[in-house]
């Protein structure tokens, strides 16, 4: 009786701890650890608890630090990649890549995703020039450290398909990103209100019915 | 000088008879006449009888389906803009589109630069080659009167 007393807390405690410990977190002490916020949930968004698997005991607000010195993407400041890049999707700050990545991203501007960019060669020259200079390996942002770990030696041309990212994601169904009102995983706008201007912080998420 | 005149005048001559439009294509700028101008001769040398391009055209363009052949998905200039060309459309990964009309958005069909990149770009999404000068005349002329 006694034991038992004992060990069910214990074993409470093990099982929340391996929970929110898990396998994607292990290494992310920054505060960032699920996608969800207490605001996604308010505001009448109840629906969201079933796609969930857990909020009890989330984190303190606030987070940050834990890898790099900059918590945030700046926004993109190139009017260029503005008007080559963000007619079709989200404009991804330089940091979510290396600078391999976007190099082979141009190269192959004539099949990008299926799609020819008809990007003239100076234009491609003057895309890569800003891209590069801003990529990942170059970026002091935690997010970018942690891609940049994460992906190891590989030229990642998905930044969808990136473990970091990818891990952060998990705990949202595929289904939620084909609602008509976000279509893809790759348009990250749609949840990360204030993504465009480089700060994809949990808090600042709100996942649209 | 009289050249342009006369130009100018005759296209406006073959709008009107063409009946495309109200506001139409007469609110086109320097540029992009200039732009319709070369499609509507090089279309001519493909069939000297087209007079002018027609709206009505460019509706049944836009709105052809075509199956793609890699894709294996129904496309058409519609799939991302919706078939009301007033209205704000998505691009395949979710981002908002502005409406294509003239009416709705003054930017369309002002820059002849964009408008040829954007015909490379999506001719290619639908109908896997280029729009033929026809096309992109009929295109506008629908953008245009709506």
């Amino acid at each position: 009786m006694k034991i038992r007393s004992v060990l069910v807390p214990i074993l409470a405690v093990g099982a929340l701890a391996l929970f929110y410990g898990g396998p994607g977190y292990a290494a992310d002490t920054s505060g960032h650890g699920s996608v969800y916020t207490r605001e996604a949930l308010s505001g009448g968004k109840k629906a969201l608890l079933a796609e969930r698997e857990s909020e009890e005991g989330e984190r303190g607000e606030g987070g940050g630090g834990g890898g790099g010195e900059n918590e945030r993407f700046s926004a993109v400041e190139s009017p260029l990649y503005k008007k080559e890049c963000s007619s079709c999707h989200f404009l991804y700050q330089a940091g979510f890549l290396p600078a391999h990545s976007w190099t082979m991203l141009l190269n192959t501007s004539d099949k990008h995703f299926g799609e020819d960019l008809a990007l003239d060669d100076k234009t491609k020259t003057d895309l890569l020039a800003y891209l590069t200079a801003n990529s990942a390996e170059k970026s002091d942002t935690e997010w970018s450290v942690k891609i940049m770990r994460s992906i190891g030696s590989s030229t990642p041309g998905r930044i969808t398909k990136i473990p970091y990212i990818e891990s952060k994601h998990r705990k949202i169904r595929r289904d939620v990103f084909k609602r008509p009102s976000i279509k893809s995983f790759s348009n990250c706008g749609a949840c990360h209100t204030k993504g465009a201007g480089g700060n994809f912080e949990e808090r600042t998420v709100v996942i649209p019915k | 000088m009289q050249k342009k005149g006369l130009m100018l005048g005759g296209l406006a001559a073959l709008f009107i008879a063409g009946g495309a439009l109200a506001a139409g294509p007469a609110d086109l700028n320097a540029g992009m006449r200039s732009l319709m101008d070369r499609y509507l001769s090089e279309a001519q040398k493909k069939e000297p009888s087209l007079k002018a391009f027609s709206a009505e055209e460019g509706k049944k363009f836009f709105n052809a389906k075509r199956m793609h052949s890699t894709a294996k998905e129904e496309r058409s200039c519609s799939t991302c803009h919706t078939s009301n060309p007033l209205n704000p459309g998505k691009t395949p990964v979710g981002k908002t589109i502005e409406p294509m009309a003239h009416s709705a958005n003054k930017d369309r069909f002002t820059d002849p630069q964009k408008v040829e990149k954007w015909f490379k770009r999506n001719c290619a999404w639908v109908l896997e080659r280029e729009c033929t000068p026809e096309e992109k005349g009929d295109f506008i002329t629908y953008m245009m009167s709506n």
